[in-house]
């Protein structure tokens, strides 16, 4: 955007310099050095940053499975046997070591221990350790690399959901999605490089809003498309009523001549994001209705994600647009599973939330597999932060809960070149630090660029007056978890 | 005598000499208290000493006979205690790492070159000192003596940073050669390429010719087969019984946990590579590439011989020309490098009816550059697959769901690169997709639903063992799974006569079962729902979805309510509270019920007032019952009226008492609900309705509020 806003005052010097000054073909030949493309023409599509990895990537998209209001570690894949042997009594100060808490357990008098309410059982060649939640993620667990030493900054949900997907814990910066369609374009130019597709499950929810799959400052086109959660998931493809393909066809023409006028007038570079825009739409048209249609998916399909694949709005149904969406080149399918945030009722309340994400999470897995897309398809599970080991609130036999823990937290990632079947990191036996190979979300987040080919450390973008990138002024490629 | 303090130290330092050689001699039989744990562990902070010291008094005693320097007294005493003292050190150090020597974790012939070149340098220096005022010690020999003393300084140095730091600590960042596997993947053996060399870092040390602990020897194939006094190592095909990874996974602190406590333990990939040989039948003879693609074995060993990120590809063949690449380029043909600096250029083509065989043709302009096209789901016939062999540097080609039934499949023999190929959603015909061998290059064939019989894979799979086939996920039947909850066509769930319900189900060939009298629907007996559902009375309505090869759905179940009468106009005769009174004179009525969300504005919420309505019919109706439909939500503050009264007659300042009620008081402890509290009477006309409903005005002892009036909060009135 930068350069465009120069480009344009640079046209007035140049018009300046030719005619007033007359200084002629010198000052052409300054302008075509500071701007190589200073006379390619404005909107082009083809001055777009051409979009070409920095090295040949391992994957092409990703698949990210965001589990929104951050599942527990402990009662999914960090299996802590000492948690149980010592139910009830005070987590040592020792390991706790000053860890700031929320306004939600700051005041409580105590933090009893408490293990996990289900049983873990060891899976698959890599004899990773799943709880009886995640019957068919274990039955995937030797495709899949389990990361248990994720640490994090934040310990509320809006700042540490912004933090994964954006690199800061305020909003306003471009969200993952973003920097890769910023980074590398989209495969297929009838949909947009960025799609989010949002799913509820009935458990203690937390919002999510449009900034998490914002923009930020880069060019608007790379801004998250949200599917609707309903029938229809994107609203108003067909023509209106006496409107058919080729008077639209027309309109869009004669629109893109007004707007090219006011491009030439004010150089926003909005204006021509906005014409792509209109014309993405168009095309959307005729590739969206085929790609979203779930209805001629065989039996098998079915069967493999479940029955709730075919209700709209069911994170079932979201796995497998997802799918669908990514076999058709978008960049970077963002899903949201809300509901994880078990304060209280955790048993319960986790039993229906993995019961939404178990099946098809792994189904998506089989599914890209068995098309051949699982080595060029990066897929993510994991929430924004973990759970502490002790109780919130009352603790009894069978129910309890529990609070925000940024220190250490499971997540898995498959398929895209990362290794299949091993799990990565340690917490220690209390499941509240890292003890060995920690991973920070900068380090998740420049492994994920890494893997589509981008050097997390080039892919920035100038805005007022500094160089930002995604992982901020840290990271690094977490390479024992790559192929 | 008069002791002086060189004396003194001379003393000392013959003391050392004798007390060196005690410990050398007894050295067997020593053991260090673990209080002078800490003094031998100083050894490596005070050796610094006496290599400077006497390597300084080493070159001054090489010069010392020198004409000019034999007059300085300062020259000659200052030699002769820097020779002392650095020989005093050397001795301190040597007792420190004869001491630190005998603490756990050291051994091996490092040790021992280390030990003996170290105590060489206090014999030598203390010789040297001893003999250096002697007549026959002369030039020659101080030369001699110097050099020597240096030597030994130097490989003492050597072997001992060697212990510390490893072999080739100093030039490893440079030659750096030593970490890249000598063997490339494709020619690498399991066992002695794999396996071997994880014996031969972690086990070795101990368990060679020389030093057999536990009379286990691992240099070599026989010696690993015959294991040692505890037994065999290993089980082939059984890791769980094998005595190597029993040892292993012993808690470190346990004695027999392998490798020892203070050693270099065995990483997580290295134990998984161990473990996954011995269940692999402990494999000798085989290749890495040898076993299946997806074969785990095979993965952690590639990944051991090839650490570092696979290299990217190098690719022979030129660039393709630019504007080549920009023509090709279309809104439903993306060409695009691989990565910068790359000629590979890899080829998306989308869009079913867009699709002509052209889009593949004209790709011939960049014949040599495509390494990967994707064709996934277009009307592809087998004839394009004459132009795809000629794209000769392709790797992976995706053709899944297109048209083609295998016949052009043996074109692709020409591709001499070609290694992953997605044929996928295809019907293929078996006797084309036999011949898939003569692909030499292929690694993996996807093939998931091709309607390829189970045999038919299975023979594939036998004749071409180095192809990794994925058939993906079939369902046996054998695993049933349940159906979700069928769904009703409407939110309506109260009604003036009658209501039509469709029910439906988003899966195919389901069939919809249920019960209107609250029993459980079942799959035989129930009636089954066809196109519509006729409701006339109040109703609960159960159903469950059925279809073979799976589980029945769970009850869907719903209510449905009568009401017959919708009065013209509903008055309060004391205010809602502001929050909760949205439209409060209409939502009582709507035939719209709410569920527990007190916002969503179908409630009607009441605290300070009771809730005291005056309904009115033009037409007068006649009546026998009226039902409040209320919420119980105790932990809200939110219970039920304590008492409802319900006037009528045809005059408004003339209304009688018609009815009665006094539900049953809440219980601590009573679960959320949607009650229903109804009002008999005799039928009768009725032109005006009051219904007076109280609130709980004191909450009782043990609910927090307790004192504090509570919520009464009705969302609509059933009037029949």
């Amino acid at each position: 955007m930068e350069k465009d806003f120069l480009e344009h005052g640079l046209n007035f010097n140049r018009r300046r310099f030719l005619s007033k000054l007359s200084l002629g073909l010198g000052s052409v030949a300054l302008g075509s050095l500071l701007i190589p493309d200073l006379f390619t023409g404005g909107m082009d599509e083809s001055s777009l940053p051409p979009g070409i990895p920095d090295f040949a990537p391992k994957a092409k998209r990703v698949i990210y499975l965001f589990q929104n209001g951050a599942p527990s570690q402990l009662e999914s894949f960090d299996y802590k046997p000492k948690l149980r042997e010592m139910m009830g009594q005070e987590l040592p100060a020792s390991i706790r070591a000053g860890q700031r808490l929320t306004g939600m357990t700051a005041n409580q008098a105590s933090f009893p221990l408490v293990g996990s309410y289900y049983d873990f059982k060891q899976y698959g060649d890599s004899r990773a350790w799943v709880s009886d939640l995640f019957p068919y993620t274990a039955k995937v667990v030797d495709d899949i690399c389990i990361i248990k030493s994720m640490h994090t900054e934040a310990i509320n949900h809006d700042p540490a959901l912004t933090f994964f997907q954006t690199g800061a814990q305020q909003g306003n910066r471009p969200s993952m999605g973003a920097w890769l369609s910023y980074g590398l374009g989209s495969e297929n130019k009838n949909l947009p490089a960025f799609t989010v597709l949002l799913s509820r499950g009935k458990g203690n929810g937390q919002g999510v809003y449009s900034k998490l799959w914002t923009n930020g400052f880069l060019d608007s086109t790379h801004q998250g498309v949200q599917f609707s959660s309903g029938e229809d998931p994107v609203l108003y493809l067909k023509d209106p009523e006496g409107l058919n393909r080729f008077e639209r066809r027309k309109m869009l023409d004669h629109l893109a001549k007004l707007n090219e006028i006011s491009y030439q007038e004010f150089g926003d570079p909005e204006i021509s994001a906005k014409v792509q825009q209109y014309e993405m739409a168009y095309r959307m048209q005729t590739a969206v209705p085929e790609i979203t249609d779930l209805s001629k998916e065989p039996d098998d399909i079915i069967k493999l994600y479940g029955p709730d694949c075919l209700v709209p709005g069911t994170f079932a149904a979201n796995c497998l647009l997802a799918r669908k969406l990514s076999e058709n080149g978008v960049r970077f399918v963002q899903l949201y599973h809300q509901g994880w945030d078990q304060h209280g009722n955790l048993p319960s309340e986790m039993a229906g939330q993995a019961k939404d994400v178990d099946q098809a999470s792994a189904a998506l897995i089989t599914d890209l597999k068995q098309r051949g897309l699982l080595d060029e398809t990066l897929v993510i599970w994991g929430g924004e932060f973990g759970r502490t080991n002790y109780s919130q609130g009352k603790m009894t036999k069978d129910n309890y809960g529990r609070d925000h823990h940024p220190r250490c937290f499971s997540i898995w990632m498959a398929g895209g070149g990362v290794k299949p079947g091993i799990v990565y990191g340690e917490s220690d036996e209390f499941g509240y630090n890292v003890i060995s190979n920690p991973v920070h979300v900068h380090d998740f987040q420049a492994t994920v660029l890494h893997q589509l080919g981008l050097n997390h450390e080039k892919l920035t973008f100038k805005h007022l007056g500094r160089r930002y990138r995604l992982t901020d002024v840290s990271g690094k490629v977490v390479k024992d978890i790559l192929i | 005598m008069r002791i002086t303090f060189k004396g003194f130290a001379e003393h000392i330092l013959f003391a050392a000499n004798v007390f060196i050689v005690f410990l050398l001699a007894f050295e067997d039989k020593i053991g260090i208290p673990y209080w002078l744990q800490p003094f031998g562990r100083m050894h490596p902070m005070i050796l610094h000493f006496p290599i400077v010291i006497l390597m300084l008094a080493m070159l001054l005693e090489s010069f010392r006979f020198k004409e000019t320097y034999l007059k300085e007294p300062l020259y000659q005493n200052f030699t002769s205690g820097l020779l002392l003292s650095g020989t005093l050190f050397s001795a301190l150090t040597v007792i420190m790492g004869l001491f630190l020597s005998k603490e756990e974790g050291y051994s091996g012939s490092l040790l021992q070159w280390h030990k003996w070149t170290g105590v060489s340098i206090v014999f030598v220096a203390s010789i040297i000192y001893w003999c250096r005022n002697t007549s026959w010690y002369r030039v020659k020999l101080a030369r001699i003596g110097a050099v020597a003393t240096t030597l030994c300084i130097i490989l003492a140095g050597h072997y001992g940073a060697s212990l510390t730091h490893g072999d080739n600590f100093v030039l490893e960042s440079v030659t750096g050669a030593k970490a890249l596997p000598k063997v490339p993947v494709a020619e690498a053996r399991i066992f002695e390429d794999v396996i071997l060399p994880v014996f031969s870092q972690k086990c070795l040390s101990c368990h060679n010719l020389e030093k057999a602990k536990g009379s286990l020897m691992m240099h070599n194939v026989t010696a690993l087969l015959k294991g040692g006094k505890s037994g065999k190592l290993f089980v082939p095909g059984k890791p769980e019984i094998s005595l190597l990874l029993d040892r292993i996974h012993l808690p470190m602190d346990d004695k027999k946990h392998m490798p020892p406590k203070g050693k270099d333990q065995l990483s997580n990939e290295e134990i998984a590579l161990l473990r996954l040989w011995v269940k692999g039948n402990a494999e000798l003879k085989k290749k890495v590439v040898d076993l299946p693609v997806n074969d785990s074995l095979r993965l952690l060993a590639s990944t051991f011989l090839a650490p570092s990120a696979a290299a990217e590809e190098k690719y022979a063949f030129a660039a393709a020309d630019e504007s080549a690449v920009k023509k090709l380029n279309n809104n439903y043909r993306i060409v695009y490098a691989v990565a910068k600096e790359s000629p590979a250029l890899a080829v998306n083509i989308y869009n079913k009816s867009e699709y002509k065989p052209e889009a593949v043709k004209e790709l011939e302009a960049v014949k040599q550059q495509i390494v990967s096209l994707d064709l996934k789901g277009l009307p592809v016939h087998d004839e394009e697959l004459k132009t795809i062999a000629r794209f000769e540097n392709l790797r992976e080609l995706n053709l899944n769901f297109t048209n083609i039934n295998g016949a052009g499949l043996k074109e692709l023999q020409a591709l001499k690169y070609l290694s992953t190929l997605s044929i996928s959603g295809t019907k293929l015909n078996y006797d084309f997709v036999k011949q898939i061998g003569k692909i030499k290059s292929l690694q993996k064939l996807i093939l998931w639903n091709t309607g390829l019989s189970e045999s038919d894979l299975q023979q594939l799979q036998k004749s071409n063992p180095k192809i990794a086939l994925i058939s993906g996920f079939k369902d046996d039947g054998k695993h049933p799974i349940r159906l979700n909850q069928p769904r009703i066509s409407t939110d309506v769930a109260v009604f003036k006569t009658s209501l039509a319900l469709q029910m439906k189900h988003p899966i195919n060939g389901v069939q919809i079962r249920y019960t209107t009298d609250g029993t459980e629907p079942d799959s035989l007996k129930s009636r089954l729902f066809d196109q519509s559902l006729l409701i006339k009375g109040n109703t609960t309505l159960k159903a469950k979805a059925y279809k073979t090869g799976w589980y029945g759905s769970e009850t869907f179940s719903a209510n449905f309510y009568k009401s017959s009468y919708q009065a013209d106009t509903i008055q309060f005769l004391l205010p809602p509270e502001d929050k909760y009174s949205a439209g409060a004179s209409k939502v009582l009525s709507d035939h719209q019920l709410g569920d527990y969300e007190i916002n969503s504005g179908k409630w009607v919420g009441f605290r300070k007032n009771n809730m005291e309505t005056l309904m009115f019919f033009r037409q007068p109706v006649m009546m026998q019952s009226v039902v409040l439909n209320v919420m119980r939500l105790v932990p809200t503050y939110i219970f039920p009226p304590v008492e409802v009264e319900v006037w009528g007659g045809s005059d408004k300042n003339k209304l009688r008492l018609l009815s009665k009620v006094k539900p049953e008081a809440i219980k601590n402890g009573a679960e959320r609900a949607l009650i229903k509290v109804e009002a008999k009477f005799k039928a009768q006309s009725i032109s005006y309705l009051k219904i007076v409903a109280k609130n709980l005005k004191v909450l009782p002892q043990w609910h927090p509020g307790k004192g504090e009036p509570a919520w009464l909060f009705v969302d609509e009135i059933f009037l029949n």
